[in-house]
């Protein structure tokens, strides 16, 4: 797998340098800036870009701008965005964009390894990674408001497997997560698709995809 | 009703209508040599004297007169009319100054002037010619009774003439359809006058009555003076009198260049009536009387150092007017600019509050470019290295795998120094959310709205941002009062409307809730501070029912 890191801290960056070769993800280049992404992707042609929102030049949201432009460039193209905020705004931006895998997360999401790494190879393979604050914000204002209908008609239990749904997780993963069997996930996620009608899909993106949208419209 | 009667009553009523009429003329002739008495005496002396204090009372006085005058025709032609025909001034106050600017700006006074060189002319000419018409047929009518008292006993009416008892018999024949012509004329005449004096003198009629009554949505009167129409006029005549003047002067073979003193004299006028109408228009600041006596007196002096010039040069003596007028010009400006000199209490204290609006405007900047620093400063270090801490402590971790315990601990540590870094995002997001910085307050207002737990229509102007006090300030206004629908409006949706003029940044959130909401409330309170420190204003209308509108004005001036 190759991988590509734009991030301006250098303490940052070395760090998840450090933490990807320990477990064995070749970084293939880095780059301290937005213009430095476009440009380090043209020439390595990496699956993934772990990139920073706040990027020089301007240090506003450049990291998310020259991310969808790659994204839009070089389609198959994984991005992984890391922030120190919660932005659903840029979220919907990124999934809104290109083809290739997707993930915004906390920056201190890179502490958990194993979860992180596991969220690269996930976008990598063309998946989706959502921080599970994004997810718990989406759930929270719109569970608020829902009643009998939608997001008020899930058990607990299949509120927990819709979090996770969200994030971009397998159902393997989820079952993994939870502690019980791939079974029982099947069936609370059917039972889930029923509820919030959605159409079923094996296609684990186009899944997040129609949470996430069912999410926005208010559940 | 036989048609006898009918025509012997339309008789009736015509010699009574000539009769009126004929009243009406003698009267108006009187006013008319009143009138030019008035008004050439009040110009004269007005013009002559305005240059000194005392002139002023003899400005008052004038007008006075031409009041006076202008009233006594007007009872004259309400008495013809048979309607009352009212001149609507508007009031003086007490004092000079008061009471002259009063005078000078009444429009009704400018037309008082107008009427009165008008009626002084036409008044009279109309006059003779009506009541002249009427003492001929009278003298028609007798005329058997007189024609042999005249010098060699006959009356000559140039191709007639009557010099005996049969002749004037025949005058007397003569008498009727004359008398007939007469009537005619006298309505022609009295009709003319009484017309000029409806246009000019009746307030009712020139539209310039505050009418209170009338309801506001009648269509407005048409304006009877229009000072431009007014002054294109009088330009136009001067020009035609100066080009007629020249025209003769070529017509009667040149010559000395006589046309030139005419052009002095109608210029006059024009000049006085250029700097009467920059008066009236000039912006009412300070200073405007002391710029429309300058030019008063400028022109003035411009005009005698041309007549100075047309008469042949010699010694300048029109640079004693020039000093003359530069005394009282020179009191003027030192009375209306004294408290330049000698700066008052109330300019100190106008002083003190410019320079604290601009240093507080100042200190708000700073403190918001500060806040900001901090928000970097926090962002780039020490959440910086809470990440990277949380991201060795991680590594530690995974090689721990054979030490559980060990484990557990650290991951503790892990899981602490995650809410460290939460809880610097918060105070972060507390100072200007990201997306606020990022992508303005438009992209900032729709993310509120999305994240809002009810639907929340958003409208905001999209040109420009304001400065960051401005943006923060409005931020925060759309998130409390969204915050507070959230709450207490159980779920009713919520209009957010952002717009921007040159001044102001205007934040308008609506919601159909319940209402009664308590502006004396925590939050809403704070947010009066927040918009009161850049001098905005914040008005909460909650009646009991709803809808409730939270609205804040915020100074804007970019």
């Amino acid at each position: 797998m190759r991988v590509v890191i734009v991030e301006d801290n250098a303490l940052l960056r070395e760090g998840i340098v450090a933490l990807l070769r320990e477990r064995d993800i070749d970084v293939v280049a880095q780059a301290e800036d937005a213009p430095g992404l476009l440009r380090i992707v043209a020439g390595h042609k990496p699956d993934v870009a772990i990139v920073d929102v706040r990027l020089p030049p301007t240090f506003t949201d450049d990291g998310v701008r020259a991310a969808i432009e790659a994204r839009e460039r070089y389609p198959g193209l994984g991005v992984l965005i890391l922030s120190q905020y919660v932005e659903p705004v840029y979220t919907q931006e990124l999934l809104a964009s290109g083809t290739g895998g997707v993930g915004y997360l906390l920056k201190e999401r890179v502490g958990e390894v194993r979860a992180f790494v596991e969220a690269i190879e996930r976008v990598a393979s063309g998946g989706t990674a959502l921080d599970r604050e994004v997810v718990a914000e989406l759930m929270r204002t719109r569970g608020a408001e829902a009643g009998d209908e939608g997001l008020g008609s899930l058990t607990p239990r299949e509120r927990e497997v819709l979090a996770l749904m969200a994030e971009g997780r397998t159902n393997a993963a989820i079952a993994r997560e939870l502690v019980v069997t791939s079974g029982a996930i099947e069936k609370h996620v059917s039972s889930i698709f029923g509820k919030l009608d959605l159409p079923a899909s094996d296609d684990d993106h186009r899944r997040v995809l129609a949470v996430l949208a069912s999410l926005r419209a208010g559940g | 009703m036989t048609p006898k009667t009918t025509w012997t009553r339309s008789l009736r009523t015509a010699l009574a209508q000539a009769a009126r009429d004929t009243a009406y003329l003698t009267v108006g002739t009187l006013t008319s040599a009143l009138a030019l008495a008035v008004w050439i005496t009040g110009v004269t002396l007005t013009l002559s004297l305005v240059v000194f204090v005392v002139g002023l009372p003899i400005v008052i006085a004038s007008a006075v007169a031409f009041r006076w005058t202008a009233e006594l025709d007007r009872r004259n032609a309400a008495w013809l009319l048979g309607r009352p025909v009212r001149g609507v001034y508007r009031g003086a106050g007490h004092g000079l100054r008061a009471r002259l600017r009063a005078t000078l700006c009444d429009p009704q006074s400018a037309r008082d002037l107008v009427w009165l060189v008008l009626h002084s002319m036409l008044g009279f000419t109309l006059g003779c010619i009506g009541v002249g018409m009427v003492v001929f047929v009278a003298g028609l009518v007798t005329l058997p009774a007189w024609y042999w008292s005249l010098p060699n006993g006959r009356v000559d009416f140039g191709l007639w003439h009557a010099d005996s008892t049969a002749k004037a018999f025949l005058g007397v024949l003569l008498a009727l359809p004359t008398a007939f012509v007469t009537v005619g004329v006298l309505r022609v005449c009295a009709r003319a006058e009484s017309w000029l004096a409806v246009r000019l003198l009746d307030g009712d009629d020139a539209g310039v009555s505050p009418s209170v009554d009338s309801p506001t949505d009648a269509p407005p009167r048409r304006r009877r003076f229009d000072p431009e129409i007014a002054f294109s006029l009088h330009g136009a005549v001067t020009a035609f009198v100066a080009v007629l003047m020249a025209v003769i002067w070529v017509g009667v073979g040149l010559g000395y260049f006589w046309p030139a003193w005419v052009w002095l004299g109608i210029a006059a006028p024009l000049g006085i009536h250029v700097v009467i109408r920059r008066a009236v228009r000039a912006p009412a600041v300070r200073g405007r009387s002391v710029r429309v006596h300058a030019e008063a007196s400028a022109l003035i002096v411009g005009y005698l150092t041309l007549v100075w010039a047309m008469s042949g040069g010699g010694t300048f003596w029109p640079f004693w007017a020039a000093l003359g007028l530069s005394v009282p010009l020179g009191l003027h400006a030192l009375v209306v600019y004294r408290d330049r000199l000698n700066p008052t209490r109330e300019q100190e204290l106008t002083e003190r509050v410019d320079v604290l609006t601009r240093t507080r405007q100042g200190a708000l900047d700073v403190q918001a470019a500060e806040l900001r620093r901090i928000e970097r400063d926090l962002h780039d270090g020490a959440q910086a290295r809470l990440v990277s801490l949380s991201m060795l402590v991680g590594r530690a971790e995974e090689q721990l795998a054979d030490r559980p315990e060990v484990a557990a601990l650290v991951r503790r540590a892990r899981e602490e120094a995650g809410a460290a870094i939460g809880e610097l995002r918060d105070l972060a997001r507390g100072i200007a959310p990201p997306v606020l910085t990022d992508r303005g307050l438009n992209a900032a207002v729709q993310a509120l709205g999305v994240r809002a737990p009810m639907a929340v229509t958003v409208d905001v102007f999209d040109e420009g941002r304001p400065p960051p006090v401005v943006e923060t300030a409005a931020y925060f206004v759309v998130a409390e009062a969204l915050t507070n629908v959230a709450k207490h409006a159980g779920g009713a949706p919520a209009r957010v409307v952002v717009t921007r003029d040159a001044s102001r940044l205007v934040v308008e959130v609506s919601d159909d809730g319940p209402g009664g909401a308590d502006p004396a409330g925590s939050g809403l309170k704070g947010l009066v501070s927040r918009v009161e420190a850049i001098d905005g204003t914040l008005r909460v209308t909650s009646p009991a029912g709803g809808p409730t509108t939270i609205r804040a004005e915020l100074p804007c001036g970019s």
